[in-house]
């Protein structure tokens, strides 16, 4: 593992590391908003690496930069300086055309707030962006059965075709992460997943996401400020007013 | 497609009550429209629907029918005009008439058998080849002026009645919106002396004009306007446009149905304007799941197109419905044209004024899904 003081992350792993090579990769980057004197540091020099497998718990009070950083990470937004690369591609250079293609095609999100389509089924808000993306024929035939395997295995099947509505908050939660885990991508990104739950729904939500991550070889970076939560992850890397501080092995918070 | 249709099906109500208020609109477009054409047709049906290529007005009856006279010296003068291969009296006037045993006012115009100015739509019988035959309006063939029917010009003191009988029925040649004959000249001079026994002299009120094969009426118009002095040539078409009447009914259907162009598509322009707003959550998400801004902005205007369609095909229905009652007496009818031209005006309006909820897809940032601000259910 890397933070600000970078070292070897398998060292502290307990995770089964089913990819090769880092999932992520955070050097030096930097996020400024604005200029001069009302220039804004959100995140300062960031180094950071997450293996293929690996889940990190970002922690951090409210402000201190952590959904900046995930944000660049899953390129939602780009870094004022530095190098961010997911999955092999380096996405520091990309247009908005080709990093709308990176966040459909490499990468997960699970935002902080309830985040499904509501005119939408469970199903269809799995497949709709590969629908949006031209999706036909057999690919579209690919994608349906795709579908309904990721929501047999989060044990939503009978829940295929109900609407956002209709689902309680943990099962659109779990839509949320088949959604996010539909492309295969190499890493998934979580906003404060439990934020909206209850802390017994929270668990459940957070070992369906280690379970499944696990499973799956994913890794994942998982936002919190639930110290509860962290020992989930493998480890915990703490982030103050934009700087990584070290990195903690998996339930050294607890 | 995918996200368009899925939206509408589980939004049935909110886009069903959108497709039938644009139906609702669509349909009274249709209906004005129709509704103005058959008043036109009313008001100068006659001159439309008849032979004549050119109408020779007195120049001092500002295209007015009712107020024109030709002398004969103008006559003359009209028939040697480079173009004009035929030049006849027309006379018109209107009348009080007993027909279907009562007395009610008719229109009669008079021609020269065989001549220019004879009606254009017969749809039963014949035209007029005698004294006392005349073709009348069909519209009004219930009302004592159907085939075999006899319609007599009520005289004045020291007038003689006369009398027509009905021997053939033309479609769409009423004039000032009442029933109308047409006779041979002779015919209108004989009504003329029924109601005023003392004149000397019955003068056409136009001249119709027929003009030589391959000539333009217009310029024949023009011509006969410049070379005879006090006249005024019109064609046909310039005749029934600038009819006094008719430009003022026609200005002020043109308002009306002008605001209605305007409300349809505000209306559903307003309406995908909130859509988006509501849905900015769902919009913003996808954004930030990798969806490329084309696809939400097609589906938008997917919908766009699906309302206003089955807006248009709700209007037509109304339409059809609307014209089996004949629309009040104006003989509405439901013609594809009309009904393609306005629903691809419609159509073509709502895509712009949804403009400002494609400007809003476009402008959604997919950041914004990390505040929690767009992603809502």
């Amino acid at each position: 593992m890397s933070s600000s003081n970078p070292s070897d992350s398998s060292a502290h792993s307990g995770a089964a590391v089913l990819a090769t090579g880092p999932a992520l990769r955070l050097d030096g980057v930097r996020k400024v908003y604005g200029t001069g004197e009302n220039a804004i540091v959100a995140v300062d020099h960031a180094s950071l690496t997450v293996d293929g497998g690996e889940i990190v718990a970002l922690l951090g009070p409210s402000g201190s930069g952590k959904t900046t950083l995930l944000s660049i990470a899953g390129g939602l937004l780009a870094a004022t300086e530095g190098t961010v690369v997911v999955g092999g591609e380096d996405i520091s250079g990309h247009s908005p055309r080709e990093l709308t293609e990176f966040r459909r095609s490499k990468v997960g999100f699970v935002f902080q707030s309830v985040n499904l389509v509501p005119f939408l089924t469970a199903e269809e808000n799995l497949l709709v962006v590969s629908e949006l993306a031209g999706a036909r024929g057999t690919v579209r035939k690919q994608a349906r059965a795709r579908a309904k395997e990721l929501l047999a295995e989060l044990g939503l099947s009978h829940r295929a075709g109900n609407l956002p509505a209709q689902l309680s908050g943990g099962e659109r939660q779990r839509v949320a992460i088949g959604r996010a885990l539909f492309n295969s991508p190499a890493l998934v990104l979580f906003d404060e997943p439990t934020s909206a739950l209850d802390t017994k729904i929270g668990e459940q939500v957070m070992e369906l996401i280690q379970s499944e991550m696990r499973s799956r070889g994913t890794a994942a970076v998982i936002v919190t400020h639930d110290t509860r939560m962290t020992h989930y992850a493998d480890r915990t890397v703490r982030i103050v007013d934009g700087v990584l501080g070290l990195g903690d092995a998996a339930g050294d918070d607890h | 497609m995918f996200l368009a249709l899925s939206e509408m099906r589980r939004a049935k109500v909110r886009f069903g009550l959108l497709a039938g208020a644009v139906g609702l609109l669509v349909f009274l477009i249709l209906f004005q429209q129709a509704l103005l054409t058959g008043l036109v047709n009313q008001f100068i049906g006659a001159l439309k629907n008849q032979s004549a290529d050119v109408l020779v007005y007195n120049a001092q009856a500002r295209k007015n029918l009712e107020g024109s006279i030709v002398l004969p010296d103008q006559a003359t003068a009209i028939a040697a005009v480079e173009g004009v291969a035929v030049a006849a009296p027309l006379g018109e006037g209107t009348f009080t008439v007993l027909a279907g045993d009562e007395e009610q006012d008719a229109v009669i115009f008079g021609y020269e058998l065989g001549g220019p100015g004879a009606p254009t739509t017969l749809i039963e019988g014949r035209l007029p080849e005698a004294d006392g035959e005349a073709v009348a309006s069909s519209r009004n063939a219930a009302d004592g002026f159907d085939i075999g029917d006899t319609v007599t010009v009520v005289p004045n003191p020291g007038g003689t009645a006369t009398t027509f009988t009905v021997v053939g029925l033309a479609e769409e040649i009423n004039y000032s919106v009442a029933p109308t004959l047409f006779t041979d000249f002779a015919g209108y001079e004989t009504a003329r002396r029924a109601v005023n026994p003392d004149a000397t002299q019955v003068l056409p009120s136009v001249i119709a004009v027929r003009v030589v094969d391959g000539a333009d009426p217009t310029v024949v118009a023009d011509a006969i306007t410049a070379a005879v002095d006090g006249t005024e040539g019109l064609t046909r078409q310039q005749a029934v446009d600038e009819s006094p009447g008719v430009a003022s009914v026609r200005q002020s259907f043109s308002v009306i149905l002008l605001l209605f162009y305007l409300v349809v598509p505000l209306v559903t322009g307003l309406f995908f304007l909130i859509v988006t707003f509501q849905k900015a959550g769902a919009l913003t998400l996808l954004r930030a799941i990798g969806s490329p801004a084309g696809p939400l902005v097609r589906s938008l205007l997917i919908q766009v197109v699906a309302v206003v369609l089955s807006g248009a095909v709700l209007a037509t229905g109304l339409f059809w419905l609307a014209s089996l009652g004949g629309g009040g007496g104006l003989g509405i009818t439901v013609e594809p044209m009309p009904v393609l031209a306005t629903t691809l005006v419609v159509l073509v309006l709502a895509l712009l004024t949804s403009l400002a909820a494609v400007r809003r897809v476009l402008r959604i940032d997919p950041i914004a899904a990390t505040t929690g601000a767009g992603v809502q259910v």
